[in-house]
């Protein structure tokens, strides 16, 4: 559940402590919310977010060529993976080499209530986002109540 | 290259020098190439914008620091997460190989990459030997 809100005078500061704190709050204690996601903690690494209407899931993949990486949905599971290869120049070589390379795939099922089929990624300052939109009848309504 | 599975790894969290506001800081992981004309330095900053960026050099220390589009994540309620998020900085010791003037960045795909010139008697030269 949220327990911070980001204010209309929001302090960047302050807003990014908020948030690293929930990441990792949700991070020690994945609120019962089972995403059946296989290997956690396999490359790249996943945050999943939910927002009134959608979720919204990310991945840091800096670098990569966003029209070779598949992102594909199947029933409930979604599927993203690629490759991420930064060829050196010829005649060029490493003095330091941390930034990792090669293949990744990661596999995230979702529960009932998502629509993947209309999901919609894009890719932006090396952040890879998924938004997916929750089914119509799992949208919160409003009840209007009727005087007597 | 292309053939290794990627295997997951843990930022690394800046130590040393604390900044004065809390939250965590974190250092890019970094690839650092050599040419016959320049140093290269390729490092991973997801989140941040080209306008975000800070390239400085002085007293022979390159730093580069990023913050991260913290506004991307206003009405979004995490729910499962693996990774934290935070702005990046990183410093580096510049020999004086380094032609410092002509240092320059650019920025895509949230990959920061900077090219560092050498100078003119630091580029490899052949010699030709003379015959007697």
């Amino acid at each position: 559940m949220p327990l911070s809100r980001f204010s209309a005078e929001f302090d960047p500061l302050d807003m990014l402590l908020s948030l690293q704190q929930d990441l990792a709050r949700v991070f020690e204690n994945p609120s019962g919310f089972d995403l059946g996601i296989s290997g956690r903690g396999g490359f790249p690494l996943v945050n999943v977010f939910s927002e009134s209407d959608s979720y919204v899931v990310r991945l840091e993949v800096p670098g990569i060529v966003p029209e070779q990486t598949t992102v594909e949905s199947q029933g409930r599971t979604l599927l993203i993976s690629g490759t991420r290869d930064d060829a050196l120049p010829e005649g060029a070589s490493y003095h330091r080499h941390e930034r990792n390379l090669g293949r990744f795939s990661r596999a995230i099922q979702f529960p009932d209530e998502l629509d993947l089929g209309r999901a919609e990624a894009s890719y932006r300052n090396g952040i890879l986002t998924i938004r997916i939109p929750k089914k119509d009848e799992a949208k919160p309504r409003q009840i209007t109540v009727q005087a007597a | 290259m292309a053939n290794r599975e990627l295997t997951t790894y843990e930022k690394k969290e800046l130590t040393g020098n604390e900044p004065t506001r809390p939250g965590r800081t974190y250092m890019p992981d970094v690839d650092i190439y050599e040419t016959a004309e320049s140093l290269w330095l390729r490092a991973n900053m997801p989140g941040v914008d080209e306008d975000a960026i800070e390239v400085n050099v002085a007293n022979g220390i390159l730093s580069l620091e990023g913050r991260v589009a913290i506004q991307d994540y206003e009405n979004l309620v995490p729910v499962y997460t693996e990774y934290n998020v935070g702005n990046y900085t990183r410093r580096f010791t510049l020999s004086h190989e380094i032609d410092t003037e002509r240092i320059a960045a650019h920025m895509k795909h949230g990959v920061l990459e900077v090219e560092l010139p050498k100078t003119a008697q630091a580029k490899p030269r052949r010699i030709s030997v003379a015959a007697q």
